[in-house]
């Protein structure tokens, strides 16, 4: 059977420079052979040879690789000089992930970060490769959990269960660096490698879609009916934008370490997806049922932390910004979108080249795509008043 | 007399569960992760086995009365018909290739929401729209519940 009814045209669209190296670097690496997971005697020797030359008198101790997460290769390592003991992480681009993205500008928003929100603090980056294997970057290691120790085996994040002592601790810290997030002054301060989508109203919207547009197709996504439906949707019905902001891009529980006693967040993590853009497209994404719970009685909370309505009017009157319902639902049916290409396109992608080093992960979490195709029915089903 | 293919995946399961993941180093924390993921994915295929030819050509029998309808229900300017017309012609070289079947009808859907987006006939987006709504629907709950042995799904406690 003839399965290519229709050439997909190769278009270049209007995007961030570093999103269209990102999928350029991409598709040139499709050709590349196999990557193999890294062995923690590579990682001592490289990590020796590197403070050779950037600590000489350094020595590196105590390399174990980190558990949990989908897209990096992240190793702890001690790093000792002088009698005092200094810990790091490591975090390392496979050749190819469920979330490429670039070590640089994620470093470069961490450093802008320290001091109003908590993060680690990044130290060395080494993002053309001229050192590691792949793209890297070093962050001064912060204490803490992404999940409670009795939350079991699971992906970070996906369903963690807080529970009603850790949600009360955690919940105003969650949503008030989130608004500190959004309030960063990026033109006053502005950041090497983030572009303002301001050429006109619906740009940040468009960068956004024709971004992971073109992650579907270089990743061939097997197109459903509901994909394509979406696809046109977001397609048709740009919001203007309401206001632009530092956006983190993935922002959830699991994403942040905290304090498993106090319950304080000790870092925000994974920037790797932050841009400028519309604030109601991080507020879709923390909303998305992926990331939250149900409870006993079938009530829904984002990151098991809020209620919908909850979360909107916090946010609301911390920020003092009026969120749009039919902005938020257009970013509601983008986050599901998103999600959907990730698992569905840029994971299984990655497992098939054989460029990653979790392939069975990736195809593990493939299996999450009907759920993101169920939000896409529901959304556009119901509407943005619904 | 054969082994079984269930007799074979227990076997794989039994051998990564009871011999290899013990004797994993504590430390080697992606070995580790690896090996339970994969003892996960073996015991959902070993469910699934005997289903799988049977799930996906009730995909593709789904996708097939998808495309009918909105053949019959679409029309529309030069586009939109040429997409419709591909439709038709991939209905019609559905075969017992499932898995490409089903790949020609989806692009084919594709073409033809893009084709309407940009000269549907009136009315024809709104059709389009119930059509693939309703019949998704229906699907994406068959499919939530093929992967619901994975433990990502929330269904039934938003239920």
């Amino acid at each position: 059977m003839q399965t290519d009814l229709i050439e997909r045209p190769v278009v270049r669209n209007d995007m961030e420079a570093v999103h269209r190296h990102i999928i350029d670097r991409r598709s040139a690496n499709r050709t590349l052979p196999p990557y193999r997971a890294a062995l923690t005697e590579e990682i001592v020797e490289i990590l020796s040879s590197f403070f050779a030359k950037e600590r000489p008198g350094a020595a590196v101790s105590g390399v174990r690789r980190v558990g949990g997460g989908a897209s990096k290769e992240q190793f702890f390592f001690t790093l000792s000089e002088g009698g005092a003991e200094e810990k790091f992480l490591l975090r390392m681009d496979p050749r190819s992930a469920i979330t490429e993205t670039d070590r640089e500008r994620e470093f470069v928003l961490i450093g802008a970060m320290r001091g109003r929100v908590p993060v680690p603090e990044p130290v060395w980056i080494d993002n053309d490769a001229k050192h590691f294997p792949q793209s890297a970057a070093i962050l001064r290691v912060v204490s803490g959990v992404t999940k409670p120790s009795d939350a079991g085996v699971k992906v970070s994040g996906l369903g963690t269960w807080l529970g009603p002592d850790l949600r009360e601790k955690i919940k105003d810290q969650f949503l008030d660096h989130l608004v500190e997030i959004h309030r960063y002054d990026y033109r006053a301060n502005p950041l090497p490698g983030f572009e303002i989508p301001e050429a006109d109203a619906k740009q940040a919207a468009r960068w956004a879609y024709n971004y992971w547009r073109e992650l579907w197709e270089v990743d061939e996504g097997e197109p459903r009916p509901i994909m394509s439906l979406a696809t046109q949707w977001l397609a048709d019905n740009m919001p203007d934008t309401a206001e632009l902001v530092m956006l983190h891009g993935d922002y959830r529980t699991g994403n942040y370490l905290f304090d498993e006693a106090s319950g304080e967040i000790t870092a925000l993590l994974d920037w790797e997806l932050a841009r400028i853009g519309d604030y109601h497209e991080d507020l879709g994404w923390v909303l998305m049922e992926i990331f939250g719970s149900f409870d006993g009685e079938g009530v829904f909370r984002a990151s098991d932390l809020f209620e919908r309505e909850e979360f909107i009017t916090e946010y609301e009157r911390r920020s003092g910004r009026t969120v749009n319902r039919e902005t938020l639902h257009y970013y509601d049916v983008m986050s599901s979108w998103k999600c959907n290409v990730i698992v569905a396109a840029n994971g299984l992608a990655a497992a098939r080249s054989q460029h990653n080093h979790q392939d069975v992960l990736l195809t593990f979490l493939g299996a999450a795509a009907p759920m993101f195709a169920n939000d896409l029915v529901r959304l556009l089903s119901k509407g943005a008043g619904e | 007399m054969t082994p079984t293919t269930d007799e074979r995946l227990a076997s794989v399961i039994r051998s990564l569960t009871e011999v290899v993941l013990p004797h994993l180093p504590a430390d080697a924390s992606l070995a580790q992760e690896q090996v339970q993921l994969a003892i996960g994915h073996l015991q959902i295929l070993r469910l699934q086995f005997d289903s799988v030819l049977g799930f996906e050509a009730e995909e593709l029998a789904d996708t097939e009365a998808l495309a009918s309808e909105l053949a019959a229900a679409i029309d529309g300017g030069r586009d939109t018909s040429a997409a419709v017309a591909a439709l038709k012609a991939a209905i019609g070289a559905v075969n017992a290739d499932v898995r490409g079947s089903l790949t020609g009808l989806n692009r084919a859907i594709e073409r033809v929401v893009q084709a309407v987006s940009a000269d549907g006939a009136e009315g024809a987006k709104a059709r389009l729209s119930e059509i693939i709504l309703r019949r998704e629907g229906n699907r994406v709950e068959k499919d939530r519940r093929w992967f619901l042995p994975y433990g990502f799904d929330t269904m039934d406690a938003a239920a």
